[in-house]
């Protein structure tokens, strides 16, 4: 830097601007980053946060914890599944709502319902259409001559896993709705007007031109919602509560029972901090793929 | 044997109607512009021509084959848009080669004619390369390339020079005329520009809201427009419109307006409406039975445009640059009689009026 002393006060009036985001990134990222790093290293009573230090215990003992191990396989196969269920519709609701179906708008809005109803309220719906006594599920399946007793569908397995995947492929498909739709809205007419003039019937304009262009658009779709589906606490908590016994308990939710349930703040920080790992490789995976397409992009 | 044409065609959005009833037979290996203002129904009756819209009315043959009801991968066309169209995912060989993979041509076939099509388009050092990486001629030239390749019946071009420069559209314009002889194809090209329509077409179609006004060579169009709105919309500068009216003059008539009369030798009569046509090349100031107000003069180097004031009309003439005129300064002048257009006020319509000379 020279020493001009406009350049000084700019650094200066630079450093002070950035400065309350660097604070509240210090305050609510690093910090509680660290501390669980910390505690994840004690054993800790919650109550009290009293406790000693007893090193990589706490991971010693995850890595022997049949529970531990179960809750990671819960957690990927119900992102993988949820996940992949959200794409799929997703991606054909927003190819539908982007024709010129009658009352388009109407359509477009009502869509977006399941992502603004708060889970609470979703869930509280759904255990009641799920229930084994007097759900709507399982009258109509039983009037439909599908099934001939009712199924209890959150109290047991495979059950209790496909609903949770259900409500959460419901809950969520909206949002990769509203990004697709948003990408389709901006593929040039011309390109399948040429595909057709080239020869190319719908499934090839689907094939060789909406898909490459939802490329972009779906790898950070696929991304985004997978870190939040492997973080999704509220709406298993809220139907299953990770039951029966622990045949749909996530990561997230063992965090919740070491902490709270059992009084255990370190092996739950170590659980969380488990977590963290497995999302750190959704992160560089993430950061590689959206790296080549930037080297595609250029020339 | 006409290659394309259109009977009684029609095309109506809703109520907005975009073509009213075309009749245009196009002869094979021709290169007919489609010209006028936008809004004038040329891109719509292209897009007809293409499959991408249907008619509402009437009958497209290519060939002697009616196409109303064939998608347009079946029409043995290939059309340039103005916007190129190029898969932005697909290399500029993928590209090429696209149509004819869609037609199931064997992949060692495929090779060979991008090949010999990228060569012909001098893109053999780019066929690697992606849309967005080129420059927009060379992404012109892409798209000429995936036209090309599938060697079809007709050409359809959608103002494919309109967004490059002009010096590149200068180039590119001699480029297509070269092309067009060389395949000797049909070639149907849209625009609004008259200048690309009078250099590179063997007839010009002009359009004007939804109808087709003269169909024609361009000199044909140029010497001998035939209404108002064509000749007022081929010529750059535009052709100089006076309005007027035919009365009796001794023993014949006379064309007169506010500071001109002009002796009719024969046609029209005595108060007809008539709106005289003259090119700024017909007007001669310096010397004349006329007077005329200078307002403007505007050099371009090899010409100079002068902006006068005849008989309370301002008309555009065309002058030698080494000619002096001075601003506000009055100067006479004179037309050339022999090359006046004359229409009818009311209708528009050409009139067979000739103009005696001024007798000097």
């Amino acid at each position: 830097m020279s020493g001009n002393p406009l350049d000084k006060r700019y650094a200066v009036l630079g450093a002070m601007l950035i400065a309350p985001t660097v604070l509240i990134f210090c305050a609510v990222i690093v910090y509680p980053l660290v501390s669980a790093l910390y505690l994840s290293l004690f054993t800790i009573f919650t109550p009290t946060l009293r406790g000693s230090f007893i090193g990589l215990g706490n991971y010693a003992y995850l890595v022997n914890s049949p529970e531990f191990w179960r809750s990671l396989w819960n957690t990927l196969l119900w992102t993988v599944c949820t996940l992949t269920l959200q794409i799929v519709f997703g991606v054909a609701a927003a190819l539908m709502l982007h024709q010129n179906i009658v009352f388009r708008s109407l359509a477009r809005s009502l869509i977006l319902f399941p992502y603004f109803v708060s889970t609470v309220v979703a869930v509280l719906v759904w255990r009641w259409l799920f229930n084994d006594l007097y759900g709507v599920m399982n009258h109509l399946m039983l009037m439909a001559g599908l099934i001939k007793m009712p199924l209890d569908w959150l109290g047991s397995m495979p059950n209790a896993m496909i609903s949770i995947i259900l409500v959460g492929a419901w809950k969520y498909f909206p949002f990769v709705v509203i990004a697709v739709l948003a990408r389709l809205q901006t593929i040039p007419d011309a390109l399948y007007e040429a595909a057709k003039i080239d020869g190319a019937g719908a499934w090839s304009r689907f094939v060789d031109i909406t898909l490459p262009q939802l490329r972009d658009v779906l790898v950070v779709v696929v991304l985004l919602r997978a870190i939040w589906d492997f973080k999704e606490f509220d709406l298993i908590y809220l139907l299953t509560g990770g039951g029966p016994i622990i045949a749909t308990q996530t990561l997230p939710l063992m965090v919740y029972k070491d902490a709270f349930g059992l009084n255990d703040m370190g092996r739950a920080s170590a659980v969380a901090v488990s977590m963290m790992l497995v999302m750190l490789s959704f992160m560089v995976l993430y950061l590689k793929l959206a790296g080549r397409g930037e080297r595609e992009s250029q020339p | 044997m006409a290659d394309v044409s259109f009977q009684k065609v029609r095309k109506a959005f809703g109520s907005a109607v975009a073509v009213k009833s075309l009749d245009l037979a196009i002869g094979s290996g021709e290169f007919v512009s489609l010209l006028g203002p936008s809004g004038c129904g040329k891109t719509t009756t292209l897009r007809m021509l293409a499959g991408l819209e249907f008619p509402t009315e009437g009958e497209i043959r290519i060939g002697d084959r009616v196409v109303n009801a064939v998608p347009p991968g079946q029409r043995d066309i290939a059309m340039v848009f103005q916007s190129y169209a190029l898969y932005p995912h697909m290399s500029v060989g993928e590209n090429i080669a696209y149509p004819l993979k869609k037609r199931g041509v064997g992949r060692a076939e495929r090779d060979a004619k991008v090949a010999s099509v990228a060569a012909t388009l001098q893109l053999g050092a780019l066929l690697d390369r992606k849309p967005r990486q080129l420059s927009g001629g060379q992404q012109q030239r892409v798209a000429l390339g995936r036209a090309l390749v599938r060697d079809p019946k007709v050409f359809l071009l959608d103002e494919p020079l309109s967004n490059l420069d002009a010096k590149l559209r200068a180039h590119m314009r001699a480029e297509l005329i070269e092309l067009h002889r060389k395949l000797g194809k049909t070639f149907i090209y849209v625009t609004h520009d008259q200048l690309e329509a009078m250099t590179m077409s063997d007839r010009i179609a002009v359009m004007h809201e939804g109808d087709l006004q003269q169909f024609g060579a361009p000199m044909q169009v140029y010497e001998k427009p035939a209404n108002l709105f064509v000749a007022g919309f081929i010529g750059s500068p535009a052709m100089n419109l006076l309005p007027g009216m035919i009365e009796s003059s001794g023993s014949g008539l006379a064309f007169v307006r506010q500071g001109l009369r002009l002796a009719v030798g024969a046609g029209g009569q005595a108060g007809q409406k008539v709106t005289i046509g003259v090119r700024p090349e017909d007007i001669a100031l310096g010397s004349g039975p006329f007077v005329a107000t200078v307002r403007i003069v505007e050099p371009t180097g090899h010409e100079t445009i002068v902006m006068a004031d005849i008989g309370g009309q301002s008309a555009i003439v065309r002058v030698q640059p080494d000619t002096a005129h001075v601003v506000g300064s009055e100067t006479p002048f004179a037309v050339r009689t022999s090359r006046l257009h004359a229409f009818d006020s009311v209708t528009g319509a050409r009139l067979d009026l000739a103009f005696a000379p001024p007798a000097s």
